[in-house]
């Protein structure tokens, strides 16, 4: 049975295209950007209090790799695609009870189990096609500069981003199959994945509050780290992953025993 | 066995109770009018049948399968054909891409045969389609992997009146072939003319069960009898004239009693024309409704 799969797949190709080509338009930004305004980073590495820097997970931003990191992954990856993630999951269930998509899909001798499992294995399209085209273009872009980059940190900053956007997704697919509104749903699940990023950056500037951001997912994925030290953290990649394996055996509990 | 066997359901929304305790069988190879105002509770049961909502109390069974075993539900689904009342198609797909992801789950061998019949433009996408077109395509997917059972929920709305024929036509052949039709509708002259039994639902209530030849005649007979003169109402009019309406030297009537007692009840007036026959269902649904006459809007 992988009808539903298929369609899933399907409906996820058009956005993912879409969210390459902003990143695409993006990275030849910063890219051009980057030789005129590298000697000047010194300046500005000094001219800035610290935590303004552990705010945005900022570091080394002389070198492209964390001026890419800063600029591309800190922000865009870990918020901008992450809430993509969340707006997807959300809309996962939701959006089928509410235009009764459901009522139709449910008439086919398929389970409630396999309708959400098939609808979250088709996250790997936006995963697949965002990764790989990213880390190609991030990759091809500094070599065009007369920069490079490590191409094994580079595929870790985004291979250890998957189970990070998981989780998002995750979110919002807990929140799909609880609120009935799509809408509402969707911008539930941004919300909280905006406040956890939040939470996250800004517990990170004062060590008394920090561990406050230990229940942010942004805080188990840190592409700074791993583009300009080189630290995989496998094992917060771990935890990552149970958690949303976790989230989607939630979603598929309620969602069997719910009317709709 | 029963196609459908419906026991004591009942679905609670708090104080309301949108199926209070409804119970009937829909046997195989049977047309099921099940018949019922906008609101009255029928889109409930039937998504009750489909495991779409859980019963509060009661049970059913679709093809032998308990409707609170979701195991069971969902495999006999494969023999199940399902007509939505509101169609959730994926709107970005063409008909044809509908069609075949539907086909992927259950088959479709049937399919070529039904589009002869009723014939969405199958290249175009779902959201360019008028309501008719989107029926049509709704009947197809329903029937074209020759479902044992078939639940219809409103299914000729929005079909213009030669694709309504069609698909009665279409329900009467498939009756005939063996297969078990569910279907519920407010159009009480489409009920009328292709379902062999009709079970009326009001306010969530099973109100009536019956053959429809059985439900036409328990409803009376309509009378129209024309006098030669104005007549004293008083004189002409017995206790099994309902509904009497006398306009000049006409006079009006449903007739509850036997035909031979009006006969001879008839001959001792002067007349020059009388019309007896069956009256429309609208009319014996007057008596499970008041006056109040079902809403054809929705």
């Amino acid at each position: 049975m992988t009808a539903i799969f298929r369609l899933e797949s399907r409906k996820r190709v058009r956005s993912s295209t879409v969210l390459v080509a902003v990143f695409a338009l993006l990275s030849a930004l910063y890219f051009s950007m980057f030789p005129g305004i590298q000697d000047e980073m010194d300046v500005f590495e000094e001219a800035f209090p610290e935590y303004m820097f552990e705010l945005f997970g900022i570091e080394a931003i002389h070198t492209v790799e964390g001026f890419i990191a800063a600029e591309i992954y800190a922000f865009f990856w870990v918020l901008l695609v992450a809430i993509y993630f969340a707006y997807i999951g959300a809309g996962l269930i939701a959006s089928d009870i509410q235009n009764r998509t459901m009522d139709l899909t449910l008439s086919n001798p398929v389970s409630r189990e396999s309708v959400v499992l098939q609808k979250v294995a088709a996250l790997w399209v936006p995963l697949v096609a965002l990764n790989v085209g990213v880390s190609i273009i991030v990759y091809v872009g500094a070599l065009v500069i007369g920069e490079s980059f490590d191409p094994v940190s580079l595929a870790m900053a985004h291979l250890l981003s998957v189970p990070y956007l998981l989780v998002c997704a995750g979110i919002g697919l807990v929140l799909s199959v609880l609120i009935d509104h799509v809408r509402t749903a969707r911008a539930t699940a941004l919300s909280i994945v905006f406040a956890l990023w939040l939470v996250d950056s800004v517990s990170s500037v004062d060590p008394e509050y920090e561990w406050i951001g230990d229940l942010a997912p942004s805080r188990y994925y840190d592409p700074t780290a791993i583009l300009v030290r080189e630290e995989y953290a496998l094992l917060d990649a771990g935890i990552l992953l149970a958690v949303f394996l976790v989230l989607v055996a939630i979603a598929v509990f309620v969602f069997t025993r719910r009317d709709i | 066995m029963s196609a459908i066997r419906i026991t004591d359901l009942t679905k609670r929304y708090g104080e309301i109770a949108a199926n209070d305790g409804i119970s009937f069988a829909v046997g195989r190879g049977e047309i099921f009018g099940y018949l019922g105002p906008n609101g009255a509770g029928k889109t409930t049961t039937i998504r009750l049948l489909l495991g779409l909502i859980k019963p509060t109390s009661g049970t059913a069974k679709l093809l032998g399968a308990d409707i609170r075993d979701r195991r069971a539900l969902t495999a006999a689904k494969a023999d199940l054909g399902y007509l939505p009342d509101t169609l959730g198609f994926e709107e970005r797909l063409t008909g044809r891409e509908a069609l075949d992801y539907f086909s992927r789950m259950r088959g479709d061998e049937r399919r070529d045969e039904l589009l002869e019949l009723f014939d969405p433009p199958l290249e175009q996408r779902i959201e360019t389609y008028s309501a008719g077109n989107q029926r049509m395509l709704g009947i197809v997917q329903a029937f074209m992997h020759d479902p044992t059972v078939a639940i219809l929920d409103e299914p000729t709305a929005g079909l213009d009146p030669l694709k309504q024929d069609r698909m009665h036509a279409f329900l009467e052949a498939e009756r005939d072939a063996g297969k078990t039709i569910f279907f519920s509708s407010h159009v009480l002259s489409e009920v009328q003319r292709v379902c062999d039994r009709v079970g009326i639902i009001r306010e969530g209530k099973l109100v009536a069960l019956e053959d429809i030849n059985d439900l036409l005649e328990r409803g009376g007979k309509e009378v129209r009898v024309q006098l030669t003169e104005s007549v004293d109402e008083r004189a002409f009019v017995t206790e099994q004239m309902i509904d009497v309406e006398t306009v000049d030297s006409t006079v009006r009537f449903t007739y509850t009693g036997e035909a031979a007692a009006l006969l001879d009840h008839l001959v001792r007036f002067e007349i020059d024309d009388v019309d007896i026959g069956d009256p429309q269902l609208d009319d014996i649904f007057k008596h499970y409704y008041g006056d109040e006459t079902p809403s054809e809007g929705r």
